[in-house]
């Protein structure tokens, strides 16, 4: 018999998404891509810094296994480390498949790859070209999609949102619910299974560095379906960013990785400007603090410190919100050969030269560790079963993730530069698997019975249309403005219960105003406003996941800080003594003595607060609202120990 | 007191066959705003200057940082994209039109998928065994590589079509981002297996022939991207094939 | 070499346009303004190269293959490219869009010119001239009348200055589109140079009409030193 083709719906046009569409054309199956717009155009090119692989490339030392620790370490060990190990030994092979691809990656005099450092890490591991690499990815991959396109595997369907999965009465998914942005007709993708690819949900806050297209409304949609949603709690907020009325701008993380110092005036509300206050006056708090990893300690504890700088110790410029980031000991043409891309956007918003004039920046809304919750299988030496229909899978079969849409690679806090690694890698590493589930599959598209799809399109034909009959007082891209405000002030940096309880309410009282939203645009075509309220549901959702995790999580866990759960480590604390710790205790009682002072009181906390809370949260949907569980965290490869990097 | 405001006129249009027509708005103008916040406003409170409700303006827009080339449109008659377009460098009325050299959708959206089209013509791409491991790339000087990148930053917003006087709505002309995409990928080392064959694409009707040298194109690139550079550099690489073709064909 | 596509066939034109316009027709304009600027050195030797050239043997099917079927083929390929474009100065006033838009006009204004310079010397010579020659007198007497009025001096004005440009312009274009200068730096450069070349041009084309405006002398025929 003959195999047939496998169709494939992939839903997001990012790296993600390109990646899996280029290994799945390769292995023979059938592509369709959904995208909002054209391929070139997804959030993927806002990433600027790099991405991360241990090639050792400097002779420090480096290797996959240190990239593994350093992953997990700077995730709180919440990640998935089968998955993660898998990822860090890939990455060199990602790395030279896209320069074969034609990343315009930095070199080295000799014309090897060059690396710089990146957050969370003392290695020089991450490959970049110039300051827009995300940029300079997705063209690549798009540039071979189209290839595949040109020669028939691949059909793009842009200017398409997706609605929905259409799922049968076994609850497998048999297809995809489209929605054509300009004619506004509502039609259905039978498939053998489909992929979301649809990236992060950032534009639930009011503050962040997301695209406007990073609603999250996709993998709600899937939650909504029955698919379950891990860790929504694990919010990354990146440290430097600059304010915009439309969005906050990303400086990325690079430039501390090149160089660049964070510093505020040593005196509360110094009027001076930055040129004008000498070297002896400016409180280099990261430096100071973080002596080992300086301005290059993860995202979470940078921004907790920029945080504590500006709100507690009111130091922030001239009293505002804001630190400087500073870059001008650097010379005019390493910056622009380096970090050209940032040093424009700077300009270009603010009017200011960071080449001459420390930027001003504060942290923003970045990243979710979190997202749809997704399966893999490991063989029986602990490797991960890179032919398992079971990877990337989320709780409905036949629907998987990949990208930051998925939840198992960054734990409680990502590490800079990992982003366009874990979107790559899932990419190509679930196709296989992808191609297997629908070898396995019984039944062809075509074998499903139409009135499945017939019954999904109406359904969604008719929601639309109702959406479009709203004629409430709300104007709905102002109720998405409150509810980004409350986020941005409830469920953020620093949280506490009292706050977030008030937040659960009130986002109750936003779906209450959701009933009398008007939809402000009448049009039948192109009517963009029709899409956004269905957006806005999904949202005010994903909110409720969100808030609702960081409430029942009483802990301080990476990204996640509540400080009443601070467990307190001693500052003389060194993470080697928890490993003797549990050594010891396992063949006797310790006795306190065998550690300074107050340390083994430190490691009990630690130890039971990892016993209770050293798992993934999963929220499902039930009654409207999300029940929210915990499931254990694979730590197979390496313990658990307390985080420290100064 | 009172809030200083700033009046967009805004060239609307309802469908791609619809008539063109202009609406004013007076949006508030806060610190950092640009055109895309002041859009932003428009669909908050869709009221017309004169107090008329009407439908928000509908645009296209993404990265919002210059980097996704969505929100490209003619701001004060000239093309640009909407989000580095800031209230400050721009007077107390703006005017607002979708780009003239590719059909309209929607008000201020407009339909590229021609450069896309273009890039397909030309293979523009590079052609790998596949994606499993086969180990380095090759070898590459960063000077090569600094070139290559300078070109790769081509966002396809569609700046340098839209203010070139040769590309027109109805014409063939691949125009200077097609053009500077040859190039980079005729630069890389395995890209110039295809070489030949992208420039055959460009030796005929609408390709580099057709280009007037007027390089508004690189006066308007928000990328800064060399594109007179690069037709130069066609020129001289279709040149010489059009004489290796005729001698040894 | 095979067949070219239609295709290509759009190609070669363009490429045929662009070089027609610097050989033969920019190199005969040189060839014209320089011969017709000994004009100001002396009338005599203005009379000799006009007899030179005049009895080159051969001389219609030279001036049909070097000059009028290439002027055909520039002139109607130009008029194609203008109207393939839409000037667009308003919004973007930038100086090589300015030199853009200026070879285009500069383009239909010699070409407008032309015919009627070709008229009224080309013309008369080939329906007269048999019975006329020597040419030299016929020539001359005819430019005399031209520049014997201001209308005429601003035409010849206008239309000498309209081809220095459209020629030095078209050379600098030639050499970018060819491909024989590529950098930016090369590109301005470039520029400098033909600018220079187009004023030098346009110096003798101006001299020459001064000389015929201010001293308009009829000359006989071809005679060993004769008028001086």
């Amino acid at each position: 018999m003959m195999k047939r083709q496998s169709k494939v719906i992939i839903i997001g046009g990012g790296l993600a998404g390109l990646s899996a569409a280029m290994k799945l054309c390769e292995l023979g199956a059938e592509v369709v891509i959904v995208a909002y717009q054209s391929l070139k155009r997804s959030h993927s090119v806002c990433a600027q810094g790099g991405i991360n692989a241990a090639m050792d490339a400097r002779g420090e030392g480096d290797s996959p296994d240190n990239h593994f620790y350093d992953t997990i370490k700077g995730g709180d060990f919440l990640a998935e480390q089968p998955l993660v190990r898998d990822m860090c030994h890939q990455a060199p092979a990602i790395i030279h498949l896209l320069d074969r691809m034609g990343v315009p990656f930095n070199r080295t005099a000799e014309g090897h790859l060059a690396f710089r450092r990146f957050g969370g890490t003392l290695y020089s591991r991450t490959a970049f070209a110039g300051a827009t690499t995300g940029q300079q990815m997705v063209y690549s991959l798009d540039e071979q999609v189209r290839r595949y396109e040109h020669d028939g595997l691949v059909q793009k369907l842009e200017w398409h949102e997706y609605l929905g999965a259409v799922l049968d009465s076994e609850g497998v998914c048999r297809g995809a619910v489209i929605h054509n942005l300009r004619t506004n007709h509502v039609d259905c993708l039978p498939g053998d299974a489909v992929i979301l690819a649809t990236g992060g949900p950032s534009q639930v806050y009011a503050g962040s560095t997301a695209s406007t297209v990073n609603t999250g409304a996709a993998a709600t949609m899937a939650y909504l379906q029955g698919a379950q949603y891990a860790n929504a709690e694990f919010i990354q907020i990146h440290p430097t960013a600059i304010p915009g009325q439309d969005k906050l701008r990303l400086m990325s993380e690079s430039a501390r990785g090149e160089g660049g110092r964070i510093w505020v005036p040593k005196r509360v509300g110094d009027p001076r400007t930055a040129e004008n206050i000498p070297e002896d006056e400016r409180y280099y708090f990261l430096e100071e603090k973080y002596p080992h990893f300086g301005n290059l300690v993860p995202r979470d504890v940078a921004s907790r410190e920029i945080y504590d700088i500006v709100y507690q110790q009111k130091l922030g410029i001239g009293g505002e919100a804001m630190v400087y980031l500073d870059l001008t000991h650097k010379t005019r043409e390493f910056l622009d050969d380096r970090l050209g891309g940032i040093i424009d956007t700077y300009t270009k918003f603010t009017g200011q030269d960071p080449r001459t004039t420390p930027m001003k920046i504060f942290p923003a809304v970045h990243y979710s560790m979190g997202g749809l919750w997704t399966d893999y299988e490991t063989d029986a030496h602990g490797m991960i079963d890179t032919r398992s229909p079971r990877n990337q899978m989320t709780s409905i079969t036949g629907l998987y993730a990949g990208g930051e849409v998925d939840y198992q690679y960054h734990g409680a806090n990502r590490l800079g530069a990992n982003s366009l690694l874990s979107c790559i890698y899932t990419g190509l590493m679930m196709a296989p698997g992808v191609i297997q589930y629908t070898r396995n599959l019984g039944k062809a598209p075509e074998d499903v019975p139409s009135s499945l799809f017939d019954q999904a399109r109406s359904f969604w034909a008719n929601r639309l249309q109702s959406i479009k009959k709203m004629n409430g007082s709300v104007n709905p891209y102002r109720l998405h403005k409150e509810l980004g405000n409350l986020m941005m002030e409830n469920v953020l940096i620093v949280r506490n219960n009292q706050k977030l309880e008030q937040a659960v309410e009130k986002i109750d009282e936003i779906e209450e105003k959701f009933k009398s939203v008007q939809c402000v645009d009448s049009s039948d075509w192109a009517n963009p406003t029709a899409s956004f309220i269905n957006q806005l549901y999904c949202m005010i959702h994903l909110s409720r996941i969100i808030t609702r995790g960081a409430l029942m999580r009483d802990e301080f866990r990476g990204a996640h800080y509540k400080p009443e759960f601070d467990l307190n480590q001693p500052a003389d604390f060194d993470p080697h003594e928890y490993i003797d710790y549990l050594e010891r205790s396992h063949y006797e009682k310790v006795p306190e003595e065998a550690f300074p002072q107050g340390h083994l009181a430190y490691m009990k906390r630690y130890e039971s607060n990892n016993e209770k809370w050293l798992k993934t949260s999963l929220a499902t949907f039930k009654n409207n609202q999300p029940e929210i569980t915990y499931a254990p965290v694979n730590t197979s490869i390496m313990t658990p120990r307390p985080r420290k990097y100064d | 007191m009172k809030t200083e405001t700033v009046t967009l006129k805004i060239k609307r249009q309802n469908t791609p066959s619809g008539k063109p027509y202009w609406e004013t708005f007076e949006t508030p103008k806060k610190p950092l705003s640009n055109i895309i916040s002041c859009l932003q406003e428009i669909q908050r409170n869709p009221v017309t200057a004169d107090g008329m409700p009407v439908n928000p303006v509908a645009w296209d827009c993404n990265c919002l940082e210059e980097v996704c080339g969505s929100c490209t449109m003619l701001i004060n008659g000239r093309v640009r994209q909407a989000c580095t377009a800031l209230l400050d460098q721009l007077g107390s009325t703006v005017t607002l039109e979708p780009l003239t050299k590719f059909p309209v959708v929607r008000d201020l959206q407009v339909d590229r998928s021609r450069m896309f089209k273009s890039l397909k013509k030309v293979n523009a791409w590079i052609e790998i065994d596949g994606s499993h491991d086969i180990g380095e790339g090759p070898m590459m000087p960063d000077n090569i590589r600094a070139k290559r990148y300078v070109l790769s930053e081509c966002m396809s917003c569609g700046c340098c079509l839209e203010a070139c006087p040769q590309f027109t709505l109805g014409n063939e002309f691949l125009g200077a981002a097609t053009f500077s995409q040859v190039r980079l990928f005729n630069m890389h080392p395995t890209g110039q297996a295809k070489k030949e064959d992208r420039l055959d694409a460009l030796m005929g009707k609408g390709g580099i022939a057709d280009c007037g040298n007027a390089q508004v194109c690189v006066e308007v690139c928000p990328k800064n991207i060399p594109l007179t550079e690069s037709i130069a550099d066609i020129g001289r690489q279709t040149s010489l094939k059009l004489l290796r073709d005729f001698l040894s064909k | 070499m095979p067949i070219p596509s239609q295709d290509r066939a759009h190609f070669l034109f363009l490429k045929l346009h662009s070089l027609t316009g610097i050989f033969p027709i920019g190199a005969f304009l040189v060839l014209h303004l320089s011969v017709n600027s000994l004009r100001t050195v002396g009338v005599w030797q203005y009379q000799l190269s006009i007899d030179l050239i005049n009895n080159l043997p051969f001389l219609i099917v030279i001036e049909t293959l070097f000059i009028y079927i290439p002027l055909l083929i520039h002139s109607l390929m130009g008029f194609y490219i203008i109207f393939s474009g839409k000037i667009n100065l308003r919004h973007y006033p930038y100086p090589r869009n300015w030199g853009y838009t200026l070879q285009r006009i500069t383009g239909a204004v010699v070409f407008f010119f032309l015919i009627y310079h070709m008229g009224t010397t080309v013309g008369p010579k080939l329906l007269y001239g048999k019975e006329q020659f020597e040419a030299a007198p016929f020539l001359i007497d005819i430019m005399n009348r031209e520049f014997s009025n201001w209308t005429g001096r601003f035409l010849y004005l206008v239309g000498i200055v309209s081809a220095t440009y459209h020629f030095c312009m078209g050379l600098w274009s030639f050499c970018v589109s060819w491909g024989i200068i590529i950098g930016p730096a090369a590109q301005r450069n470039a520029g400098i140079v033909f600018a220079l070349f187009g004023l030098a041009l346009t110096a003798l084309g101006v001299a020459t009409v001064a000389e015929f405006s201010l001293d308009p002398l009829p000359v006989d025929a071809t005679v060993e030193g004769g008028a001086s």
